[in-house]
């Protein structure tokens, strides 16, 4: 999904990031409002992702694969199922980036995929360069 | 025939002449009638039925018939039965003459010799006869006589001849020619090649003195008499004292020592020569008889029978010697028989000490190869099985004999076979090749297996098959599926921790929350900076570990080498700066067949490499140049060189030459064997050389694009 002209300034970018790790909630929302000036939701769950993707309408998810519970793939196909959350973007940012089925999560229409560690003060850049957003 | 006699009446002139005839008849046939009367032969005037008309004298006697009785009677009466005298005939005009068989009025036999001339006078045929009784029965006599000695002749030839040892025939010959000849010695005297000679065999009456190996003096057998036996002199002494005989005194005097009287002596002539061609008589000896009691006249017989067995001698000694060079020949050929009968049993000693050795070796050799829990086989170039191991029964449920001589198809199925073709058609075009594959055993149970082709190549290099090696490395897979899932575990795992302490660290590193003191900022620094390498490390652990499982397929694709370059080149430049370090890259345009991404980590790796052990104002080169089928990449340093036992074990993991110092350059071990592992990926070669003080070089090779 292309974003053209209003939610292309970079302060008005809403970004709800999903990771049941506390550490890594906690340092990206950091790195994207620190250095990305980003708004950053956060949720710990795959559930609580869904829910906030449907309420909060972001304009666009980061998304961790290896969580318990619902993991990457059940949460995108979820996503993709209820018609109010099924355009919002999707990059997935995880630590199995190598060992990925990523063909399958490209059927499922993901926009990108961040490795784990990043570069904390590129991962903006990354995350605006797979969304193809201006930064 | 009764004299007539009768008055000549004179008349006319013509009567006269007439009665004249008439008288000089008359005067004939008395002239005649004492000559027809007492003629030798019968005379006889018989008619036209065979009955005599007259007889002479002789005619009577042969019948046994006074003429008065004689006359009427027919011829027929006295021809005996048997006799034949169908060929009598009288009634025609030619004259016969034949022999008859009379039988007389005193059954006197009597063989004639008959003329009959018909018609002397009107119905009267003379008929003469000759008595020929005596002659016929001399020369039947004689006939007798020489069928005796032919016969006796003959017996003695076939005593002589029952045997092939000349010793054997002359004790024959003097034995029997002593029996025949009533002699009272008879020997055999051989003359030796130079001159002199003996008596080799004898037979003597008992109460004469034996002569057996008795050399004969010169002067009694001079050499002159050499010559003349050669020549076939045969001599017959009657009596040794008469002076006729013309024996020498010293001959005399030595046969009276043996109180021999009279002698008869044959020679033994030999014209053989030793390679069996004919050669001039020569002698070989004597044959002598000797009378002792009294002179003896020697009869042509004895002569004659002396000759001949003279002559089976010689024939005989013809014989010895053909038989000895035939035994000679025979030895030879049995010596060469015999040789050859031994270097034939040799080979078959040797041969089958090779078949026992070969057996031997192959019962060793099962020995082994069944011991092995590994499949061994051997497979011809049709693909069928030569030779296999028992672990094929109990891998796959098949015995030996169900395995040799089938096809590879056969053995592990359509599916299986398909996975292995490529590797036995190599193995077949003569290469040696190992490979990994997934079969299925009798039991159903899947396995890893580890597969060796080995070509068997021929004196002329041509394949005549290949020695298969399978071993079950289904444990070792499973251990190494458990190693990468634990390494990838763990590298997971510690990334997520990474990650956040990375990011923070960066965050706090822009001071955007908060400053620190400058302490507080370099502990910063010292923290980021061995959290980078972390990362760095994590990273490549990663790497190697999905090279190495072979998750990585290379994803390979034509490119020119000159773009990897460039690009690698403008990746590293910054940091070339950063070093102050001069990077030249020299592109060449060489086709290659790579996957972009691997060859760029391993160039931007390699030339991190040589700027990161650069000092500041050095060179490094990237070049390329084009080698056989491949490329060949260079990336030259001036650096401080590798020792030389380093060179190779730089490539392994975790290897570098000093570790403190790649420590600080930030390296993490891991760099050279990740590059090692995509570039034999490729089908390549990567290596490194140096000279400790002038730099280092590391190479690498590609297969280049063949047209």
């Amino acid at each position: 999904m292309i974003d053209s002209s209003a939610k292309n300034s970079l302060t008005t970018r809403r970004i709800l990031f999903v990771d049941d790790e506390f550490d890594v909630r906690r340092v990206v929302q950091t790195c994207l409002e620190k250095i990305a000036h980003w708004t950053v939701i956060v949720a710990e769950s795959g559930e609580e992702g869904l829910r906030k993707a449907r309420t909060e309408q972001p304009d666009a998810i980061v998304l961790d694969v290896m969580m318990p519970i619902i993991d990457g793939s059940q949460f995108l196909s979820a996503l993709l199922a209820q018609p109010e959350t099924r355009s919002i973007p999707v990059v997935l940012l995880t630590a199995k980036a190598d060992s990925l089925d990523i063909k399958q999560y490209e059927e499922m229409g993901i926009k990108g995929l961040i490795g784990k560690p990043f570069n904390p003060l590129t991962l903006h850049q990354e995350i605006a360069t797979a969304l193809n957003w201006v930064v | 025939m009764a004299p007539r006699s009768s008055h000549q009446p004179a008349s006319t002139q013509k009567g006269k002449n007439k009665i004249r005839s008439a008288s000089t008849r008359r005067s004939r046939k008395r002239l005649l009638q004492p000559l027809l009367e007492y003629a030798q032969d019968a005379i006889a005037l018989v008619d036209d039925a065979g009955c005599f008309l007259d007889a002479n004298l002789a005619a009577c006697q042969l019948f046994g018939l006074s003429r008065q009785a004689l006359l009427g009677r027919p011829l027929l009466d006295f021809i005996d039965a048997g006799g034949g005298h169908e060929g009598l005939n009288l009634q025609t005009s030619q004259r016969q003459i034949g022999e008859l068989r009379l039988v007389n009025s005193r059954h006197v036999f009597s063989e004639v010799e008959y003329s009959l001339t018909p018609a002397v006078l009107p119905h009267g045929h003379l008929l003469v006869l000759r008595d020929i009784s005596r002659r016929k029965a001399a020369i039947e006599d004689e006939l007798q006589r020489q069928r005796q000695r032919v016969e006796l002749f003959s017996e003695v030839t076939l005593k002589i001849r029952q045997s092939l040892q000349l010793k054997e025939i002359l004790h024959t010959t003097v034995t029997e020619v002593q029996r025949i000849l009533r002699a009272d010695r008879v020997l055999i005297y051989q003359v030796l090649p130079n001159g002199t000679g003996k008596t080799i065999s004898e037979a003597v009456l008992p109460n004469y003195p034996t002569i057996l190996d008795m050399e004969f003096p010169e002067e009694v057998f001079p050499e002159e008499y050499h010559q003349l036996y050669a020549q076939g002199r045969v001599r017959a002494i009657t009596d040794v004292h008469n002076p006729a005989a013309g024996l020498s005194e010293c001959l005399v005097d030595f046969v009276d020592q043996f109180d021999i009287k009279a002698k008869l002596i044959v020679p033994i002539v030999q014209n053989l020569n030793h390679n069996g061609s004919t050669s001039p008589n020569q002698l070989w000896g004597l044959l002598i008889a000797h009378q002792c009691r009294n002179p003896r006249h020697w009869v042509d017989f004895e002569l004659e029978l002396m000759q001949q067995l003279a002559d089976q001698i010689s024939i005989a000694l013809a014989q010895a010697q053909l038989l000895e060079r035939l035994e000679e020949i025979v030895e030879v050929r049995t010596a060469e028989l015999q040789d050859v009968n031994r270097s034939l049993k040799q080979e078959i000693n040797d041969r089958e000490h090779a078949e026992a050795a070969l057996r031997q070796s192959e019962e060793q050799l099962r020995l082994i190869t069944n011991a092995l829990p590994v499949l061994i086989a051997y497979v011809d170039n049709q693909q069928q099985y030569r030779f296999n191991n028992n672990a094929y029964f109990d891998w796959l449920g098949k015995s030996p004999g169900e395995i040799y001589g089938a096809h590879l198809q056969h053995v592990w199925g359509a599916a299986c076979y398909q996975r292995m073709r490529f590797y036995v058609d190599s193995a077949l075009s003569g290469h040696t090749v190992t490979y990994e594959n997934e079969i299925t055993l009798a039991n159903g149970n899947q396995r890893s297996v580890d597969v060796t082709y080995v070509p068997h190549l021929d004196d002329q290099n041509t394949v005549k098959g290949f020695f298969a090696l399978t071993s079950d490395i289904s444990d070792r897979k499973a251990i190494e599926r458990m190693k990468d899932e634990f390494i990838s575990v763990v590298s997971h795992e510690l990334r997520t921790p990474l990650t956040s302490l990375h990011s923070a660290l960066k965050i706090l590193a822009t001071g955007r929350l908060g400053s620190l003191s400058t302490d507080g900022q370099q502990m910063l620094g010292i923290a980021d900076e061995s959290t980078e390498r972390l990362v760095r490390l994590v990273n490549n652990v990663l790497d190697l570990q999905r090279i190495e499982s072979g998750k990585v397929i290379m994803d390979r694709q034509a490119h020119n080498a000159a773009d990897f370059m460039v690009q690698a080149a403008e990746a590293m430049q910054a940091m070339a700066q950063q070093h102050e370090v001069t990077l030249i890259a020299q592109p060449q345009d060489l086709m290659i067949w790579a996957d972009a991404d691997y060859i760029l980590q391993a160039l931007t790796n390699l030339l991190s490499n040589a700027i990161k052990f650069s000092t500041p104002g050095d060179t490094v080169w990237l070049t390329a140049e084009a080698g056989q089928d491949e490329a060949i990449f260079r990336v030259r340093d001036e650096g401080q060189g590798i020792p030389a036992d380093h060179l190779e074990r730089i490539f392994e993991r975790f290897q570098q030459v000093d570790s403190s110092d790649s420590r600080k350059k930030g390296g993490t071990g891991l760099g050279l064997t990740i590059c090692r592992k995509i570039i034999e990926q490729h089908g390549g070669r990567i290596w490194a050389e140096s000279t400790l003080g002038h730099g280092s070089t590391f190479s690498f090779t590609l297969p280049t694009l063949k047209e």
